[in-house]
């Protein structure tokens, strides 16, 4: 049977009520989650994770590659879900600098990611070689 | 402009062949609450916002946008990855097949064209706002619905990130409409 009750607690959850005013930043950074557990989430923020229907699912990594990718995905992803927070609360100053650190480690990531499998962005140092690499597989939608 | 990163935003390796779930796919592809409507609307949208915040966050969500139709894409591709003609026909995709054979195409899940009349934009940024946090609760809603077709985690997995996705872009866009609303724009 349909359940017609399936979505009240997202309706219920105090981040959708309409009446309540909602420009509020977020009071401390450190209360976020870190990148890797906002990212198997798609949310950087406790206190607007909305589940549905499973709990975040781990990603699992079984070797160097996948690994150091899971961390660059985990640190682009962070620094994604900040830059919109900070599009609207410019002037959290502690915000700010967690997007920084986040940048610097994802400097030091993907370099080495791409010095050992490839260029992620055609005008890296890893692209710099002969032959041409950008054109390498696997492209992004391929199954690996 | 753009550039691109030759990865996607969340990782995608679906193991199982499923084509009436990569049929079903198509509705966030090329369908009335998918994420090409999405970024096309946000992008033209950002163009009339009244402020740097607004252009910021439109550019920057839009561009999101645009790496969840690669997502998108993605899953349908691999969900009818090594797939017959009889299998297809079997999932109803017999016209995909015929017009498209295993391309890509913007189409819902019905197999309707994508089209420009899924977005919107107004020139008023409250309107457009408000569109865009309903567009995002429509999304998160189609993301339910498809996650109540599977059992897969491998397809689980990237739909969940998507519709978590919906629920801070809805969340972004009403903190703009609020600050425009309390600060009197």
């Amino acid at each position: 049977m349909y359940d017609y009750h399936r979505n009240l607690e997202y309706y219920n959850y105090e981040n959708n009520n309409y009446n309540q005013p909602m420009f509020t930043k977020n009071e401390n950074p450190n209360s976020l989650y870190d990148p890797y557990n906002g990212f198997i989430r798609g949310n950087m923020f406790p206190n607007l994770y909305n589940e549905y229907k499973i709990d975040p699912i781990m990603l699992q990594s079984s070797n160097e590659e996948m690994q150091l990718k899971l961390m660059l995905d985990a640190l682009c992803f962070a620094k994604e879900d900040l830059n919109l927070y900070l599009d609207i609360y410019s002037n959290d100053k502690d915000m700010i600098e967690l997007f920084s650190q986040y940048t610097e480690e994802t400097r030091k990531i993907l370099s080495e990611y791409e010095k050992k499998y490839g260029p992620i962005f055609v005008d890296s140092d890893a692209n710099m070689v002969y032959p041409w690499a950008w054109d390498n597989a696997p492209w992004p939608w391929e199954n690996k | 402009m753009w550039k691109y990163e030759k990865k996607l935003e969340y990782p995608i390796n679906i193991k199982k062949k499923d084509l009436k779930m990569a049929k079903a796919m198509l509705a966030q592809y090329g369908g009335p609450y998918g994420e090409m409507a999405a970024a096309l609307q946000y992008l033209n949208q950002r163009y009339t916002m009244p402020d740097d915040k607004g252009k910021a966050l439109l550019t920057d969500i839009g561009t999101e946008e645009l790496a969840h139709i690669e997502m998108i894409a993605t899953m349908a591709i691999q969900l009818m990855q090594g797939a017959t003609v009889d299998e297809l026909k079997n999932a109803g995709l017999e016209g995909n097949f015929a017009q498209h054979d295993s391309a890509l195409f913007p189409t819902d899940a019905n197999g309707v064209p994508f089209t420009a009349t899924y977005t919107s934009t107004t020139g008023d940024y409250i309107a457009d706002l408000e569109s865009d946090m309903a567009a995002e609760q429509r999304a998160r809603a189609t993301y339910e619905h498809l996650m109540d077709m599977t059992n897969d985690p491998d397809v689980l997995g990237p739909l969940s990130f998507l519709r978590q996705r919906e629920v801070i872009h809805y969340q972004r866009f009403k903190e703009l409409r609020n600050y425009y609303l309390e600060n009197k724009m």
